[in-house]
């Protein structure tokens, strides 16, 4: 469970984060929707404890990541934003280092990377380096590493932003099945098809504010539009013609 | 499941070197950075002793051997001389630069030498080439001896003391000697020993600060529960470790050049031995962490790896300083100077290699100012990326 409350963050005189709360329960999936420059990144970096925010409260289950950081981060996987790789490991490497580094070690480890290879369909890149990737293999790497220590809640800054049809398929499976095994999701993205075919509460995010949360369902009807996307640009005011 | 911070930095530490083994710029840099002084150094050496044995081993091609078998044994029982077969054409031979120097004798030679007439003895050379004149000196000093040896014997012969035909005593005294300029060589020892270690740390310092966050991966390794000074830490361990290998293969090679070397021809009395290769690496080694922790304190703040490399370029300049000042002015090494950091390695090293043996305290006092001060500069690395305009490039 995630919880955020009140939480401002701001740049100079740009407010990027202007009073951000809402919660992403267990077991479902959660979508931070907005355009870009929302607020979306920031939130998320606020949330996996890389910012600190001016003003606001974060709960990780029951840990204050204000407070404790790093038991929040205990508690948490992040695919950040932009996956960067160490480009002379190997994506079996990268999986055991950041299992090490969360005290996995010995058979455990490698059933766990092994695992995770299997399910991400990554066994045929998994012993060459990562220099050579694709951008969908890189993506595939990173959320592996992210997941390796099968942490209680996932946060997804723009998983499938830039892949092809079958990388997005393959990370849409795995964020179904986090949430058939009881984990709390959430993700970011700006992709409309996307929150709607994933997520059971969008929350919609435009110039550091919540303008509107629910099922898609309340989302349709809070605007009486019966498209997504319609709600979606009424909502957060991008590409309206002015009259 | 939560493991200590040290087993973190271990782990940290054994993904940063196993990273750095696989780039091949990274290897060659160290091996460039660890070779060149001793390659430097082992060239000079060896071009001095050629130098010194092309003069002192003279092969010297004499026509018309048969003319005076005596001159010619003399010659031979003279050390590092070796008379051979001179060419048919003694001029064309020098003209054509196949001989430097052809010692030619007479028919007439046996004939006037037992006379007691001078006898001649022809020197045919080429006074314009550089190679040339020193070895025709050589020679001629040769036949100078021979001829005072004889003269000497003729006067005795004929009851005069050989003492009244020599007015004049002249004696050579050599003092560009070749010692000398092996004593510039071993003073720039230092200098290059120091540059291996800052060279071995450089590829991970930079690429484990600056190129990490270049490529993207610094915000999901910092989003691990392992506390930031363990990243840090593991980090300097691994630029700790290829720095200190730098030094030792350095160290190694020069130990290697001292033993294998002719230097005894050059008449330098230095030896690097055992205990002085362990006074080296006793001084350099500690000074590794140092240099680490700075490299990497100052990379932290480049926005680019480019840009942290260009930073290390200028403190290596800096860094240089100390140890040129020291091969222009040889420092006399005061008390207080072991206690800088960087410069006390220099002095410790300086005394090594100049055959003094400074008191181990020194070297604990050296070491252990370099270890806080490294800990102080892991420290404020930390701190750095406690900072979101660090972490996020701003």
């Amino acid at each position: 469970m995630i919880r955020l409350e009140n939480l401002h963050k701001r740049f100079g005189e740009v407010r990027a984060v202007d009073g951000v709360s809402f919660t992403a329960a267990d077991g479902a999936v959660t979508g931070l929707l907005g355009p870009n420059g929302a607020g979306k990144t920031t939130t998320l970096r606020m949330l996996y404890t890389l910012m600190r925010p001016d003003e606001g409260r974060i709960l990780v289950d029951d840990v204050d990541a204000v407070i404790d950081p790093q038991g929040a981060r205990l508690r948490l996987g992040v695919l950040p934003d932009g996956s960067g790789l160490y480009p002379r490991l190997t994506a079996r490497e990268h999986i055991e280092y950041f299992g090490e580094l969360q005290g996995i070690t010995g058979a455990d480890l490698r059933n766990r990377t092994e695992h995770l290879l299997k399910m991400l369909d990554m066994t045929a890149i998994a012993d060459r380096r990562a220099a050579g990737y694709s951008h969908g293999e890189r993506t595939k790497t990173a959320l592996a590493r992210a997941i390796v220590h099968n942490p209680k809640n996932v946060l997804l800054d723009e998983p499938t932003n830039g892949l092809d049809v079958m990388s997005t398929r393959a990370v849409r499976d795995i964020i179904r099945r986090l949430k058939s095994e009881g984990h709390t999701v959430l993700f970011s993205s700006h992709v409309m098809q996307e929150v709607s075919a994933l997520c059971d509460t969008i929350v919609v995010i435009a110039r550091g504010q919540i303008v509107a949360s629910g099922s898609p369902d309340d989302l349709r009807a809070q605007t009486g539009q019966q498209n997504l996307e319609d709600a979606f640009v009424a909502l957060t005011g991008v590409d309206v013609v002015p009259s | 499941m939560r493991s200590s911070a040290l087993t973190q930095a271990l782990v940290v530490c054994r993904r940063e070197l196993t990273n750095w083994s696989r780039d091949r710029r990274s290897i060659f840099s160290v091996l460039i950075g660890s070779l060149f002084g001793p390659l430097i150094v082992a060239f000079m050496f060896n071009t001095m002793a050629n130098r010194q044995r092309q003069v002192e081993d003279v092969k010297i091609p004499v026509v018309g051997v048969e003319h005076a078998p005596a001159l010619v044994d003399w010659l031979r029982q003279q050390p590092g001389i070796e008379i051979v077969p001179g060419p048919a054409d003694p001029q064309d031979a020098v003209r054509t630069k196949r001989e430097d120097v052809v010692v030619v004798i007479p028919r007439d030679f046996a004939e006037k030498f037992a006379a007691s007439k001078p006898a001649q003895v022809r020197f045919v050379s080429d006074s314009s080439s550089q190679t040339a004149r020193p070895r025709l000196q050589r020679i001629r000093s040769l036949f100078q001896r021979y001829n005072s040896e004889i003269a000497s014997l003729r006067l005795i012969s004929r009851g005069i003391s050989p003492v009244v035909a020599s007015p004049l005593q002249l004696e050579d005294v050599e003092v560009s000697s070749s010692q000398q300029r092996a004593a510039q060589i071993l003073s720039f020892i230092p200098l290059f020993i120091m540059m291996a270690a800052f060279t071995g740390a450089m590829s991970i310092s930079t690429d484990s600060t600056a190129g990490e966050r270049e490529r993207g991966s610094l915000e999901a390794l910092l989003i691990n529960p392992a506390p930031r000074g363990a990243i840090v830490a593991g980090k300097w361990l691994a630029g700790t470790a290829t720095a200190m290998a730098s030094v030792i293969i350095t160290g190694a090679l020069l130990y290697a050049i001292f033993e294998y070397l002719p230097l005894q021809d050059l008449g330098l009395r230095f030896r690097l031995g055992g205990p002085q290769l362990a006074g080296v690496l006793g001084a350099v080694l500690p000074l590794c962490p140092f240099i680490v922790a700075i490299q990497m304190y100052l990379a932290t703040f480049a926005k680019s790896f480019k840009e942290a490399q260009s930073y290390l370029s200028l403190l290596m300049m800096v860094q240089m300083v100390p140890g040129f000042l020291a091969t222009m002015y040889p420092l006399s090494s005061k008390a207080w100077m072991y206690f800088l950091p960087w410069v006390g390695q220099q002095v410790l090293l300086t005394d090594v290699l100049g055959g003094k043996s400074p008191s181990v305290l020194f070297f604990v006092a050296a070491a252990a100012l370099n270890l806080v001060i490294a800990a102080v500069a892991v420290q404020g690395t930390t701190a750095l990326l406690q900072r979101e305009k660090i972490i996020f490039g701003r």
